[in-house]
């Protein structure tokens, strides 16, 4: 019993991540029809500049945890402007997007290689101590990621809900020609769309600093399982996105439990065949 | 498919490739060269699915990965003789791309890049994991190495090596201009630029998809069989994203559509990235330039992404009769 408890929370601390991760991708694909291959790299940077800004300059994990956050969202506007939005006009700018933004995460990736070096580094945590949660102990700092992260989605979903911004990014991902009649800036919702993305991935990063060692590859085990995530889930929906992200998050804290660490990544990969031979859309998924 | 000219160039080059050996001596030089074999035939072989079936394959590699392994796996632990163990890379990797294709085959658009995608991932993480395997980070080191009768290929400054290169890219060559020029070539041609007009036209399109991934395959896991039985080591690094960009580039550079533009930008390309190898703290840096070139020609050169991604028509010829 205990352990099936440890394996609960376990899974709780996987789907938290997965779904802070797979939102952000999800935001941009419902936006802007792109697939951004450099949101683990983006999570990266966001941890990188939240270690340098706390341990180097001393200014403390809370500032480094912003700055990583606002320094990951800059450098997604930056990606949108010079790598995406030359191709909206594409016909085939699924592709091209795909290609371009994959270069752009082996631009983060190296660069981070050769600005921080390949030392591991790790962020200390936010609160110390530990928490008890259904009779298992983890760290505050894990249970903060529990608490967090659907307050996080709950607000993304009301931005895109209740505000007229929000709506406006819906508007431009349902239809860019009318939304644009309307007088809704399209290359601004495009731009706002990535930033709060690569900010969301900035924000994931910094706070699995301290869980996680940080190093330039830090995003590609994430991007992956937010992959199948998004695959189980059907691109285009949040709620779906974020249901299927804890899915996953408890099937591979099960898998861990009963299979061992080394046949998880496998087993989930022929379980996310299985799902596309027969819903090619996701589980979750729609249209 | 090429006219006359083209093939008398080509035909050209490969001459010229052959007598390399005994002008250049250095055997650093030869050794590049037979890196740019092994690239060419990865990157000419991608881009029969990428290209010219129009599959959005970002899992090439990953047939790569395989035959290194499985050429690594059987010559080590199995002691197969390298000769085989190379061939049977070529087999286990055409088997996983049978694997991969069956779901593949029915996805569109962005789901084929996230399966594709995912599968060289997983791929490396089942190397990793599987370390008493595989030898997990650290990789497979002194794998045996070719011979032929009482001559080992060790020997002569890598000269037996550069002909056993030459040899798999001239016959990949052969194989990839023979495919395209059959109605199976053109069937994929349809299958990409008209995919329900090939339909119509009796094309079961899931089965060409099928078809060009798992042929892309053959040649790629030979190819990885013989990287591996020739550096004699097998590094979890061939499932990265430095060798997949710098394959991908080669595909968009050298001009898709045609089997040759790969195989050229793949000798141009690896000699340009190992000379940027030399120079002092640029081990990383060159990843970045290829990275910058890649996004620049898509920027830059659509034209040759146009064909990749099958706008281009080609010129109507008379159906052979």
């Amino acid at each position: 019993m205990d352990a099936l408890l440890a394996t609960l929370v376990s899974g709780l601390v996987l789907g938290s991540l997965y779904a802070l991760m797979s939102s952000g991708l999800s935001l941009v694909w419902t936006t802007l029809g792109v697939f951004n291959f450099s949101h683990g790299a983006l999570m990266m940077v966001g941890a990188f500049v939240a270690w340098t800004v706390s341990e180097i300059l001393g200014l403390g994990p809370v500032t480094g945890i912003l700055s990583g956050t606002l320094a990951a969202g800059l450098i997604g506007i930056i990606i949108e402007r010079l790598l995406v939005r030359p191709f909206y006009s594409n016909r085939n700018m699924l592709l091209i997007t795909a290609m371009t933004t994959l270069a752009a995460m082996v631009i983060l990736e190296r660069g981070a290689q050769m600005i921080w070096g390949a030392r591991l580094k790790q962020l200390p945590r936010l609160i110390p101590g530990e928490v008890q949660i259904l009779g298992t102990t983890i760290s505050a700092h894990e249970a903060l990621l529990i608490v967090l992260a659907p307050l996080i989605l709950v607000a993304l979903w009301r931005f895109t809900v209740m505000t007229n911004r929000g709506r406006s990014l819906r508007a431009v991902g349902q239809n860019q020609d009318s939304a644009a009649l309307l007088g809704i800036d399209v290359p601004v919702a495009f731009a706002l769309a990535f930033g709060i993305s690569a900010a969301l991935a900035g924000l994931t990063g910094a706070l699995l600093g301290s869980i996680r060692f940080i190093t330039p590859t830090m995003g590609s085990e994430p991007l992956t399982k937010a992959m199948i995530v998004v695959i189980f889930g059907g691109l285009g929906n949040l709620g779906a996105t974020a249901g299927a992200a804890y899915l996953i998050g408890f099937i591979e804290a099960f898998l861990i439990f009963g299979l061992g660490l080394y046949w998880t990544p496998f087993v989930l990969f022929l379980l996310m065949i299985l799902v596309l031979l027969f819903r090619p859309n996701g589980v979750f998924g729609g249209k | 498919m090429a006219n006359k000219r083209q093939l008398f160039a080509i035909a050209a080059l490969f001459a010229a490739l052959a007598f390399v050996p005994l002008f250049v001596t250095d055997s650093y030089i030869r050794h590049l060269f037979i890196i740019a074999f092994v690239y060419a035939v990865i990157a000419s072989n991608w881009n029969l699915s990428l290209g010219h079936c129009g599959v959005f394959n970002f899992g090439h590699l990953t047939f790569f990965g395989i035959g290194v392994y499985t050429a690594a796996i059987a010559s080590k632990t199995f002691g197969i003789n390298p000769w085989i163990a190379m061939l049977l890379g070529g087999g286990t990797a055409a088997l996983s791309a049978l694997l991969l294709a069956a779901p593949v085959a029915r996805l569109k658009g962005i789901y084929v890049v996230l399966v594709t995608f995912a599968f060289s991932q997983l791929a490396l993480q089942l190397v990793l994991s599987q370390s008493q395997i595989t030898g997990g980070a650290e990789g497979m080191v002194r794998l045996p190495f070719l011979q032929l009768g009482s001559y080992s290929f060790l020997k002569d400054f890598k000269f037996g090596y550069y002909y056993v290169g030459l040899l798999l890219l001239a016959l990949s060559c052969l194989f990839l201009a023979f495919l395209s020029n059959s109605s199976f070539g053109k069937s994929l041609k349809a299958v990409r630029d008209a995919e329900d007009y090939a339909a119509a036209r009796g094309i079961s399109v899931a089965r060409q998809r099928i078809l060009a991934l798992t042929l892309s395959a053959i040649f790629t896991g030979i190819a990885g069989g013989f990287y591996a039985i020739y550096l004699r080591v097998a590094s979890p690094e061939v499932f990265g994203f430095g060798t997949l960009s710098l394959a991908l580039s080669m595909v968009l550079i050298g001009g898709v559509n045609t089997v040759f533009g790969p195989v050229l930008a793949a000798l141009v390309l690896t000699f340009a990235t190992e000379a940027m190898a030399g120079l002092q703290g640029f081990e990383d840096a060159r990843f970045i330039v290829i990275a910058v070139a890649m996004i620049l020609v898509l920027r830059l050169a659509p034209e040759g992404l146009v064909d990749l991604l099958g706008k281009l028509r080609l010129p109507v010829r008379p159906a052979r009769t």
